[in-house]
């Protein structure tokens, strides 16, 4: 039995297959998002059926989850994406208290419990200083490749502070600082510890260790060791931290269509 | 109960009334099609889902048509009394005399929900210099200034002190612009020192003596205003019958809210129940029809539960919901990603306790008074609502803040700590604005997680 998670996000579309009875991932699938969401995710689907030579029929059950999980017309179900990382977190790191997902359009902080359960969760989308959009636009602005920040980053002497909470006079703060001779590295720094900042806040007092890292930023050099810093706290970054939210939608797919068929439980 | 429950559209009650009037339904004289307020530049009802009963019908043609009331009241030669920043006291004066009314000019936030700001409230507001920095109740002298609303009260009163920041700026806004306000003060509420004599509170709150007799001193003013405006004394005897019918509407509140969360079928939509509520603030302007609409809510509800008929799955999530929304449609909402409302502080709990009655009435009105969670410390705030989770049995809580209201934002985090500490149970924190459809995917989002994580831990 194949099962599907489609991870529909703001900035990307990930899809991830796995094999239900041995919760083995079989093929995995990024694409950039765009305007015709539910086509673009069709049209990665079936690149990742053909390379794997599967046919539509051999998916047994699609979860859709993400910011786009509405419109994803082949999937059988929707699921959050707060609880699709969190079991995608508990599935490659099940020792996780607490998970950490920037995403390009959100944050989120979720507590779990032992048993890899969602106790709680905190979330941020009304300010684009929390999420990977700040790195995007700050990207932009320095007119250096998104992927090259952390590098940047990792140059820098000491980091600019940014004081803006709103990524627009952020970017007018940033526009101030290298026009008073700060170095590009030390920009970045400072961006990457305030969006940090903004995930600590939200966070609140409770952050039980272990942080594991997850979404698109994570995969941002230097962003986890800004985390780190912010939060007062060892944050280790999720294998591929991009696909989490997609592969426990697949797991979760796997466990439903388990139980509809009456087949043992899968574990979490 | 005439027929199953249900939530249905503004197009479907259309319907649903032909069929209800055909089996013999009889109307107030407020009554009529839900759709009329539609075309009275209410848009916001279009969008929205309503319940099905004949009583609720009357809840929201009672609501929608307070406007009509006051102009009416005016027109026979009542006096108008607009009682500002005063959730459920003042107006248990007001309305213990005969030939006074009394509004809460503060609702007019709820105009630019309602008609999706083509009343245009908010632009005056902006141009008065109160932008959108200030609490949604700037709608308020935007209304005063078109007079397109409510009609100019003979009395303003305005609690001013521990209350709202916000909105005490917001009145004297208002005053400013040729509106003369009685303005009482309210101290901020607090716990008696060892050598002061304790005064049991509603709720379950105890505050100093002193205070209460402070209280009790501003609301002397009030009452004297009101002597003085309806031209004839407000006896003791007079106020103490007001007060046993203003305990009548809570009392019928009360009755409706234990069945409303407390049972395992859930008897009346989320949004019902909001407005419901709200009726305790000021009776929607007649305190007489006000009691007979709940009372044949509460009929409905207890037959419905009898029944074992609900309006949602019975294993809908339980969520206890903090403060009222700006965006009327996330009560639909919550209900759509599958929860349930189950147990409630719209910031007027006070308003919802029997006001004692076994004490002198201005002093049972100061306590009522200062029991008002708005003036007191947050914390006392957070560990009613974990009672009332707990009495409930809530298994979540949604903790909703209305962008530019400050009290809220202070208030959020620790109602969100205590809550966690104390209970153990989810909360989530969402921010709803007046027009929340950009939002409305991020807003599902958190209730829809919320409802999985109970749903997990349930297993």
């Amino acid at each position: 039995m194949i099962c599907a998670g489609i991870d529909a996000g703001s900035r990307t579309i990930k899809i991830v297959l796995v094999d239900a009875a041995r919760l083995e991932v079989l093929a995995a699938g990024v694409t950039d998002q765009g305007v015709e969401q539910d086509a673009l995710a069709t049209r990665l689907f079936h690149r990742l059926l053909d390379g794997n030579g599967l046919r539509r029929q051999d998916i047994s059950r699609i979860v859709a989850t993400g910011y786009g999980r509405n419109i994803v017309g082949i999937a059988d179900t929707t699921i959050t994406e707060i609880t699709c990382h969190a079991c995608g977190v508990r599935h490659v790191m099940p020792e996780a208290a607490t998970i950490v997902d920037i995403g390009g359009q959100d944050s989120k902080l979720i507590r779990v419990s032992r048993d890899g359960r969602v106790r709680d969760f905190a979330m941020n989308d009304r300010c684009a200083a929390g999420t990977g959009r700040f790195l995007e636009v700050v990207a932009h602005r320095l007119g250096v490749p998104l992927g090259s920040l952390g590098d940047l980053a990792a140059a820098s002497r000491r980091p600019a502070a940014i004081s803006s909470m709103c990524v627009v006079f952020a970017e007018t703060e940033i526009v101030g600082l290298l026009a008073s001779g700060t170095a590009p590295a030390d920009i970045v720094a400072g961006v990457q510890m305030s969006l940090a900042e903004r995930v600590v806040a939200m966070a609140g007092r409770e952050v039980a260790e272990p942080v594991v890292f997850t979404g698109g930023v994570a995969m941002v050099p230097g962003m986890a060791a800004a985390l780190g810093r912010a939060l007062g706290r060892a944050v280790t970054v999720a294998p591929d931290p991009q696909m989490t939210g997609a592969l426990g939608a697949a797991i979760l797919a796997a466990r439903a269509e388990a139980k509809q068929r009456g087949d043992a439980e899968i574990p979490s | 109960m005439t027929d199953a429950p249900a939530r249905v559209s503004i197009a479907e009650w259309r319907s649903r009334r032909r069929q209800l009037l055909a089996a013999g339904l009889r109307e107030p004289p407020y009554g009529g099609p839900l759709d009329r307020h539609v075309d009275d530049g209410d848009r916001r009802l279009a969008r929205l889902l309503f319940d099905n009963s004949a009583a609720s019908l009357r809840l929201w043609n009672f609501v929608l048509t307070e406007e009509d009331r006051l102009h009416a009241a005016r027109a026979a030669g009542c006096r108008i009394v607009g009682a500002m920043k005063d959730l459920g006291t003042v107006p248990v004066m007001v309305f213990s005399l005969e030939n006074v009314v009394a509004f809460y000019p503060d609702g007019a936030w709820w105009i630019p929900c309602l008609m999706e700001q083509s009343a245009g409230l908010l632009s005056v507001a902006d141009r008065l210099g109160l932008n959108e920095s200030f609490c949604p109740v700037r709608a308020m002298p935007g209304a005063f200034v078109t007079g397109e609303h409510f009609p100019r009260p003979d009395l303003l009163t305005c609690s001013v002190g521990a209350t709202c920041d916000d909105f005490s700026a917001i009145a004297q806004r208002l005053e400013g612009l040729g509106y003369p306000i009685l303005w009482w003060e309210m101290p901020h509420r607090r716990r008696p020192d060892p050598d002061e004599k304790p005064v049991a509170l509603p709720g379950g709150l105890f505050a100093p003596a002193g205070q209460v007799a402070f209280v009790s001193g501003e609301l002397g003013r009030v009452r004297k205003a009101i002597e003085d405006l309806a031209g004839r004394r407000l006896d003791d005897a007079a106020l103490a019958a007001g007060i046993r019918r203003a305990n009548r509407v809570r009392r019928l509140l009360a009755g409706l809210r234990e069945l409303g969360f407390t049972t395992a079928v859930c008897p009346l939509p989320a949004l019902e129940m909001l407005l419901a509520e709200m009726l305790a603030i000021h009776f929607c302007s007649d305190r007489a029809e006000c009691i007979r609409v709940l009372e044949e809510l509460l009929a409905e509800v207890r037959t419905r539960v009898r029944c074992g008929a609900g309006v949602l799955p019975r294993e809908a999530v339980r969520v206890f919901w903090v403060n009222p929304v700006a965006d009327l449609r996330v009560m639909n909402l919550l209900e759509d990603c599958g929860g349930r409302l189950c147990g409630t502080d719209f910031m007027f709990c006070h308003a919802l306790d029997a006001i004692p009655e076994d004490v002198p009435p201005m002093e049972a009105l100061a306590r009522a008074a200062i029991a008002d969670p708005m003036v007191g410390p947050s914390a006392d705030r957070a560990e009613r609502i974990c009672a009332d989770v707990r009495h409930f049995g809530a298994e979540a809580v949604v903790v909703s803040r209305i962008p530019g209201a400050s009290h809220c934002a202070t208030e959020g985090d620790v109602i969100a700590r205590i809550v966690r500490e104390k209970l153990g149970i989810p909360v989530v924190e969402i921010e709803v604005p007046p027009i929340s459809d950009a939002i409305r995917p991020g807003l599902q989002t958190r209730l829809e997680a919320l409802v999985e994580t109970v749903r997990e831990q349930r297993r």
